[in-house]
């Protein structure tokens, strides 16, 4: 029963689309790269929409290869463009998208507990206020590089 | 009152107005027909999911890419999954005119526009592999021909994408979307450009004049047709290569300075089939089957015993194969000479019976040998079309 339910899931990730209504994700991938080594991090992407009639707002999130995940931003920090942790989550109205991309927002994984390696695959569970969790099971991993070139000097901003 | 003078100056008035009502009405009529054109051409859409990879049983494309690859040192058969993961989930976005997941560049993904892309496997690549007993029966590695002249630079590869569509950007853009995925497990060994005709300008189907001025890819089994599948499409062995093929893929660089030489008589001697038509000289369309046995008055045959297409038909029913060759243009010499010729390829069920008897005749004597040189060469086994939720060769590397 629970492979079916599994199946189902992917068929609906592969045709993009979710019940109306509800929450839903479309191109998840993450990022595979120099940095996403045991020990090391990396971040999930895509288009989170919010088909409710009322605000919610992503939280965080879970996945076996990481220790730690967070909903990140970038931000100009002391003229410098930064991520960091947003306070609170981030808040998508009713009706909007939200899109994580490399240099915009994204949920960060780090204490990566293996190698992320280009065309993994990972299941990643993403955590919502005023909505239920939502578990994809085929987030690809895809090789890319730039976009957020601070990646590399942010690591003591993570460790707050 | 109205003068006659003045009627005749009215009526001319009348005329010039109602010419460039007709003209503008044209332009309009144009921009018209030019947007609907632009949509339909965008807007080709070729099946990706299915029993055969794509770009093969279709209608060939104006404009090619086929960029080879060497696998990295550290690259085996795990890693060779999660890359075929990645460009099975690529061209199957692309073929929809869908950008790729993190694509760097999305609003250059304009539509479809005809694309196609396929895999396919170099002999090389099962034995770096460790593979070889996963070497379909007949997938061989061609042995030397006396007529070729082969460079590296044009040969050879572990693995190959063919990439394909009717539009330059699309697919320049489709081309860097697949090759930034292969890079972690690959690198580059060799890119070769080509087209073909820009839809519309002839019938669609899979013949186009070559540069010699030929109609190339005539005598071919029928797209979609029950004699194409068996001529094409393997159907027995391992479970992964059934509803593949085998790839024959040759650089055919053209010697046109000498070839333009010759009078139209000798041209459709050398083939022995007429230039504009592409007929058989013993026929009056395309389609005609050529007569071999037919003589002239002097004895001679009509169809000259050194003519290509005496010498490429199959002498018996299985050497049969199909062809679908794009053209290139690589540049033109400081005294004029221009580097044209053919991305030959064609695609067989079984290269070592079907292919290779062929092209020993050609060898033997073939004096269209005389006008174009093999410079590049290599064989690809491309495996069996993906159904949803399922990757490009999986079961081969999984």
């Amino acid at each position: 029963m629970k492979k079916i339910a599994v199946l189902l899931a992917s068929v609906l990730l592969l045709a993009g689309c979710a019940p109306a209504g509800q929450v839903e994700i479309s191109d998840a991938w993450v990022k595979s790269g120099e940095m996403s080594v045991e020990g090391g991090m990396t971040a999930v992407y895509g288009t989170i929409t919010n088909n409710t009639d009322k605000e919610v707002t992503f939280v965080g999130g879970e996945t076996a290869i990481a220790g730690l995940v967070e909903v990140h931003e970038m931000a100009m920090i002391d003229g410098e463009m930064k991520m960091q942790r947003i306070e609170g989550g981030l808040v998508i109205p009713a009706g909007e998208s939200a899109v994580l991309e490399p240099g915009g927002n994204h949920l960060m994984l780090m204490q990566l507990t293996g190698d992320l390696m280009a065309g993994d695959m990972i299941s990643v569970k993403f955590d919502f206020e005023g909505a239920d969790s939502i578990t994809l099971d085929s987030v690809m991993a895809k090789p890319a590089e730039g976009g957020d070139e601070s990646y590399h000097e942010t690591e003591m901003d993570m460790s707050n | 009152m109205v003068s006659r003078r003045g009627f005749l100056q009215g009526g001319a008035i009348g005329v010039a107005g109602s010419a460039i009502g007709a003209t503008s009405g044209s332009l309009v009529a144009n921009a018209l027909n030019n947007t609907a054109a632009e949509t339909a051409t965008a807007k080709r859409q070729l099946p990706f999911y299915g029993k055969h990879q794509m770009g093969i049983e279709t209608p060939i494309q104006a404009v090619t890419n086929l960029v080879a690859f060497d696998l990295k040192p550290e690259t085996d058969r795990s890693s060779m999954l999660r890359w075929m993961t990645l460009l099975t989930d690529d061209i199957a976005r692309l073929s929809r005119g869908e950008p790729v997941l993190a694509d760097p560049a999305p609003e250059l993904a304009i539509g479809p526009a005809g694309f196609s892309a396929y895999v396919g496997l170099g002999k090389s690549m099962f034995i770096k592999l460790g593979m070889e007993s996963d070497i379909p029966a007949g997938f061989i590695d061609l042995p030397a021909f006396k007529m070729d002249q082969l460079e590296e630079k044009f040969s050879g590869g572990d693995v190959v994408i063919h990439v394909a569509a009717d539009d330059p950007i699309a697919l320049s853009h489709a081309t860097r979307s697949l090759v930034r995925d292969s890079i972690p497990f690959a690198s580059v060994r060799w890119t070769q450009s080509g087209f073909a005709h820009t839809p519309g300008v002839v019938k669609s189907g899979v013949t186009h004049r070559n540069l010699m001025g030929q109609i190339d890819g005539t005598a071919n089994p029928q797209l979609n047709s029950d004699d194409f599948a068996s001529v094409v499409w393997m159907d027995q062995g391992p479970e992964w290569a059934v509803g593949g093929t085998q790839m024959v893929f040759r650089r055919i660089a053209m010697q046109l300075d000498t070839w333009d030489q010759l009078g139209t008589k000798s041209k459709e001697e050398v083939i022995g089939r007429k230039l504009a038509s592409g007929a058989p000289l013993t026929g009056t369309l395309e389609t005609d089957a050529p007569d071999f046995a037919a003589r002239l008055p002097n004895g001679l045959s009509v169809i000259p015993d050194f003519a290509h297409i005496r010498r490429a038909a199959p002498e018996a029913f299985k050497e049969r194969i199909f062809r679908r060759p794009f053209s290139y243009e690589a540049g033109i010499s400081e005294s004029g000479s221009v580097d044209v010729g053919l991305l030959w390829c064609s695609y067989q069920a079984n290269i070592e019976e079907q292919f290779l008897p062929i092209q020993r005749r050609l060898e033997e004597f073939d004096l269209l040998n005389k006008w174009t040189v093999p410079v590049g060469s290599a064989t690809f086994f491309i495996p069996k079309g993906p159904e949803p939720d399922s990757v490009i060769a999986q079961a081969l590397f999984s």
